[in-house]
């Protein structure tokens, strides 16, 4: 019976160990990750601000950058949706 | 997608490494190793071990001596070797000549005992020439002879018939030219009684021993020489000179056809069946060629003579006649690989190596925390913030937001590659900013250089 539970113990202690960091450096990419989304999505934003015209597929990607959730992935997905909207806005400016 | 790659091919390669060196190590041996002077593995031969020792002996030297003093042919008890009396009067000079003949399978001492009579003085000074036979051995003087042809053979070894090298000795001795040709065995068709005898034998249990013949039993070596078929094997005594011997090989291939028949006649081999155009003569010249001398003088029991002469087709047969292909023996890839293992494993490292160090070259900046970069490009924004117009300053606003979001990175190495990805796309909108207000000086490249960065 000791030994069972000290298995168990032993086994539960090397499960812990392991993913607790695993847990952490998830947490700490997604944290980054999206901080990089959001501060693409506000960089779009100034860029739609500064625009006169109006452009619908920008503006369409930008709501999907928006809308997104979730991940590490999810995140960078939503960078590039709103660096896309981003290059589209400064593009019908420059013209 | 190419990072990705990398670190797979990198495991790959860590794999590979791993699997060869262990492999390598596995095959290394190190048990059968003998650290001592060499003893040769070979086991000291003993006279008389294959049974080639007879019953018989020979009297005393001097014994001998005398008789061959007091008659001009002298057989001891036991002496085989026959002659045609006749024939060799008709062909050849012999007068003055004196023949002793002894038995086969005499030991060393018996042997010497028969050479002493040569050297001893009194037939030394004798007015004659004395010529020895032991078994089918012919000696006179300096000279030896031995057959050299498949007649030659069959009459020494099928009849153990002497005259044709008695002859060759007698006229060495008398220094008169070619020895003429003794006359050959004489043969015959078999009589269908002969034949069924034997038939009925090889069918039973392919082997036949005729009464007075010496073969206990069929050599272990008969399927190295005949893997196709198992040959079948008659084995008759030595034949009568005077009468003509039967024929059996042909007989019995035309019986048993595609077998190998194997006919021996006293201490010759004769054969009939596939392939004996091609090996036959070769292998009983080279098997009589290098063992006549022994087989002539000693008794041997037929089941050494046939191992001598199968092994001889063996090697005939491995030598690439017969036309068929050779046994292939495929190479073991493992012990062919082995010596280039090393240098897979070497190569292998090698390449983890590489990779691990293209992995690592990034921005050296990039390895360090982000303050001094963040400081540097804040205070370029807020110099440049002046000098903005409506057409640059959506970049300086992109850019500060970025700086933003790098400011707010902690201190972990997610958060500062992170930091230093959001910083390096501000750097690209403050360098927009600068292009736009045509002030090269507020390039970031150019104001960080002095911030150390």
């Amino acid at each position: 019976m000791i030994w069972l539970i000290g298995g168990l113990v032993l086994i539960g202690a090397g499960v812990v160990s392991a993913y607790l960091p695993r847990l952490r450096a998830h947490a700490a990419r997604k944290r980054a990750a999206w901080a990089t989304a959001k501060a693409a999505i506000a960089a779009a934003g100034v860029s739609r601000d500064a625009c006169a015209a109006d452009v619908p597929e920008a503006r369409r990607l930008l709501a999907e950058a928006e809308a997104l959730s979730g991940g590490p992935d999810a995140a960078r997905t939503a960078t590039e949706l709103a660096e896309r909207a981003d290059r589209l806005w400064q593009e019908a400016c420059d013209e | 997608m190419s990072k990705n790659t990398f670190g797979i091919a990198r495991w790959v390669l860590a794999g590979v490494a791993i699997a060869v060196a262990v492999i390598f190590l596995l095959q290394q041996r190190q048990g059968d190793i003998d650290v001592s002077y060499g003893e040769s593995p070979s086991s000291d031969y003993e006279e008389g071990e294959s049974g080639e020792l007879s019953d018989h002996t020979v009297p005393s030297t001097d014994e001998m001596v005398r008789q061959v003093q007091a008659e001009p042919v002298v057989r001891l008890p036991g002496a085989s070797a026959k002659w045609n009396r006749q024939w060799l009067r008709e062909h050849v000079d012999t007068a003055g000549v004196r023949l002793l003949f002894a038995p086969p399978g005499l030991d060393e001492q018996e042997t010497e005992r028969v050479l002493a009579v040569v050297e001893d003085d009194s037939i030394a000074d004798a007015p004659f020439d004395l010529v020895t036979v032991t078994g089918t051995k012919v000696r006179g003087g300096p000279y030896t002879a031995a057959a050299d042809d498949i007649d030659g053979f069959q009459r020494q070894f099928a009849a153990g018939d002497v005259t044709g090298l008695l002859a060759a000795v007698i006229t060495g001795m008398r220094d008169a030219g070619d020895p003429p040709t003794a006359p050959g065995l004489t043969w015959r068709e078999p009589t269908s009684a002969e034949l069924g005898t034997v038939t009925a034998d090889l069918e039973r249990d392919r082997l036949h021993v005729a009464d007075g013949a010496t073969l206990s039993d069929v050599p272990g070596n008969a399927a190295n020489a005949f893997p196709d078929t198992e040959p079948m094997i008659v084995a008759l005594p030595q034949q009568d000179t005077g009468r003509p011997v039967p024929d059996y090989a042909p007989a019995l291939a035309e019986r048993f056809p595609d077998t190998p028949v194997v006919v021996l006649y006293g201490n010759y081999v004769d054969y009939a069946g596939p392939y004996r155009d091609q090996f036959y003569e070769v292998a009983t010249a080279g098997v009589y060629g290098m063992l006549g001398d022994r087989i002539s003088r000693y008794d041997y029991p037929q089941d050494n003579v046939l191992f001598a002469w199968l092994n001889k087709v063996t090697d005939i047969r491995y030598a690439g006649l017969f036309d068929r292909p050779l046994p292939y023996q495929p190479f073991d890839p493992l012990k062919v690989t082995l010596p280039a293992l090393p240098f897979v494993f070497a190569a292998c490292v090698l390449g983890v190596i590489v990779l691990s160090v293209t992995a690592l070259r990034r921005r050296p900046s990039h390895g360090r925390p982000p303050t001094v970069r963040l400081a540097a490009l804040s205070a370029l924004s807020v110099e440049v913030s002046g000098l903005t117009t409506e057409a640059s300053n959506p970049s300086l606003t992109r850019a500060i937001t970025h700086l933003d979001a790098a400011r707010e990175r902690d201190g972990s190495a997610v958060g500062r590659r992170a930091a230093h990805n959001l910083l390096d796309k501000a750097e690209h909108e403050l360098a927009e900013t600068a292009r736009l207000i045509e002030r090269s000086d507020y390039e970031p490249r150019h104001y960080t250089a002095g911030w150390g960065v």
